[in-house]
């Protein structure tokens, strides 16, 4: 399980999904949780690359939680344009975690990755 | 007083109406195009000030006696003056500008009489008199209307802060009844403090009900679904209750798609199904 | 009558000067007495903007202005650049519409988010002028 807490980017976003995706596929990862509370602003950009990073992370078989999205960010990005984030949402990492757990324990393969442990992947 | 006392206004007004309009105008022009270009339009102005002139006319020539009779709001001077503050105050105007309309023929129509009059010392005093009490008499109203406008404000305010509470029902169980018309402004103000909210309590389940909004139509409905998408993107779910059978069928029409959002018949239903979201559950008290 | 008092311009010229961008407007926004909620709607269209303005036409600029009108306090912002231009203005203005690859959502989204918004767009250049405002007190 990777969970990532990521301060404000924006080249870095790139950067920061090519990680990711590496990290997933390292260690054979069963749930990503993307905590956004440290993002004040989510433009278009941004929610694409979170949203493909989301696409990606489950095309790799990884289950994907966001958390913290602020209101205001919430707020903007529903005016923008419905489903600019279309990943399943909480408040908290510590919520997300407990979803991804939820989510994982009902899947068929959670056994065989019973030994893969918990890595923290910070960016900055 | 007879008939004859007008003569020599109504006669100023037959003899030089076009003059008169002309520099009625250019007076009003010189103050409203610097603060309202492209929201006045001379050869209409123009037109509006020679229909004015010719009713003002009518009056002084067929009033009975020498009284000057009262302008009744219904008389097409009336009506005229109406429509035109009315128009003039929905384009922004200040009020000082749209009485600047009426006080500048006012000006013009003096100036006119006391030259004809020929004693030029009175008639320097009598337009200064004039122009001072005039300016005097715009402050009194600006600032009237100011204060009304401002208490105004305030109540709509205070209505639109009464009207869209969001109450903790139960914990991680929040509560909005929208209540009265739902307009853009309004609703980017309860989708803000509802989100607030939603955060500070970490609320599951919010209970959004519309039972109190008598017009159902698509902006609403619009402003709704962003409210639930942005509840969804922090990580709490919706129930809508009271939905009317009107407003149901401006949502089917609107081709919005109903998965995701939990539609409840009552208010009491929505909460029922609220507190069963978070496993609380109300039961009678009898026999426990 | 209203009054425009720009205090503010920067160049656009990389990436990270979109946040530098967005960052200046949030700050003036609040500056002038702005809530979280419009400071966060100002600073996303400000970096749906700049961000354009590096992808279409590599360089240009942000300019930050406050104004007062009777009543009213307001935020304008207007993001200009010498590039190639917007062929079809109408059509980008639609959702969905981009010649990036992108979600094609930028300016209309923006648009949606701001109280006020104009967009000119030739071969020499866009200026985009937008912002938002309040009612005082």
């Amino acid at each position: 399980m990777t969970s990532i807490q990521l301060d404000l980017v924006d080249d870095d976003a790139i950067r920061f999904q090519h990680n990711l995706v590496q990290a997933v596929a390292e260690i054979d990862a069963l749930g990503v949780a993307i905590d956004i509370t440290a993002l004040e602003v989510v433009d278009s950009f941004m929610a694409r690359v979170l949203n493909d990073t989301a696409s990606m992370v489950r095309l790799m078989g990884a289950e994907v939680v966001i958390s913290g999205v602020q209101p205001h960010v919430a707020m903007t990005l529903v005016e923008m344009g419905r489903d600019l984030i279309g990943a399943d949402c909480t408040f908290n990492l510590e919520q997300a975690l407990a979803r991804l757990n939820e989510r994982i324990s009902a899947r068929g393969d959670a056994m065989a990755a019973q030994g893969a442990g918990n890595a923290n992947y910070y960016l900055g | 007083m007879s008939e004859s006392s007008f003569e020599a206004i109504t006669g100023l007004l037959a003899a030089r109406q076009e003059t008169i309009v002309r520099e009625w105008s250019e007076e009003v022009l010189r103050a409203w195009v610097p603060r309202y270009a492209g929201l006045v339009s001379e050869p209409v102005l123009r037109l509006q000030m020679s229909e004015f002139v010719a009713e003002i006319q009518k009056i002084l020539t067929n009033h009975e006696g020498g009284e000057l009779p009262a302008i009744p709001a219904e008389s097409p001077l009336g009506a005229h003056i109406q429509e035109l503050s009315a128009s003039r105050a929905k384009l922004g105007f200040k009020t000082a500008d749209t009485v600047r309309y009426v006080l500048g023929l006012k000006a013009v129509l003096i100036q006119h009489l006391m030259a004809d009059a020929g004693d030029s010392a009175i008639t320097a005093s009598i337009l200064a008199v004039n122009a001072l009490l005039d300016q005097l008499g715009m402050l009194v109203t600006e600032a009237f209307i100011d204060t009304r406008e401002k208490l105004i404000r305030q109540q709509s305010q205070s209505i639109q802060e009464l009207s869209t509470p969001v109450v903790r029902l139960w914990d991680q169980v929040l509560l909005l009844p929208l209540i009265g018309v739902i307009d853009t402004q309004r609703a980017r103000q309860f989708t803000e403090s509802l989100l607030v909210a939603i955060t500070r309590h970490e609320a599951r389940v919010t209970v959004i009900d519309v039972t109190g909004v008598p017009v159902f139509d698509t902006s609403v409905a619009r402003h709704i679904m962003k409210t639930i998408d942005a509840a969804k993107l922090l990580g709490s779910r919706i129930i809508l209750t009271g939905i009317s059978p009107e407003g149901a069928l401006t949502m089917t029409k609107l081709n919005i798609s109903f998965s995701g959002i939990l539609c409840r018949t009552s208010l009491r239903a929505g909460i029922a199904e609220a507190l069963q979201m978070i496993g609380q559950r109300i039961v009678s008290g009898v026999g426990t | 009558m209203p009054t425009i008092t720009w205090d503010e311009i920067q160049a656009v010229q990389e990436t990270a000067d979109i946040m530098r961008a967005r960052t200046a407007a949030k700050r003036h926004a609040a500056a002038l007495g702005f809530g979280l909620a419009d400071q966060t709607r100002l600073a996303t269209a400000v970096s749906e903007l700049t961000r354009n303005v590096l992808l279409y036409a590599k360089e240009g600029s942000c300019a930050i202005a406050h104004s007062t009108t009777d009543g009213f306090t307001g935020i304008t912002i207007r993001v200009e650049d010498k590039g190639p231009g917007i062929g079809d203005l109408n059509s980008a203005m639609q959702d969905g519409y981009s010649t990036s690859g992108g979600m094609g959502i930028g300016l209309p989204g923006s648009r949606r988010l701001m109280d006020h918004f104009d967009i000119t767009s030739s071969p020499e250049g866009t200026c985009i002028t937008f912002g938002i405002k309040k009612r005082n007190g």
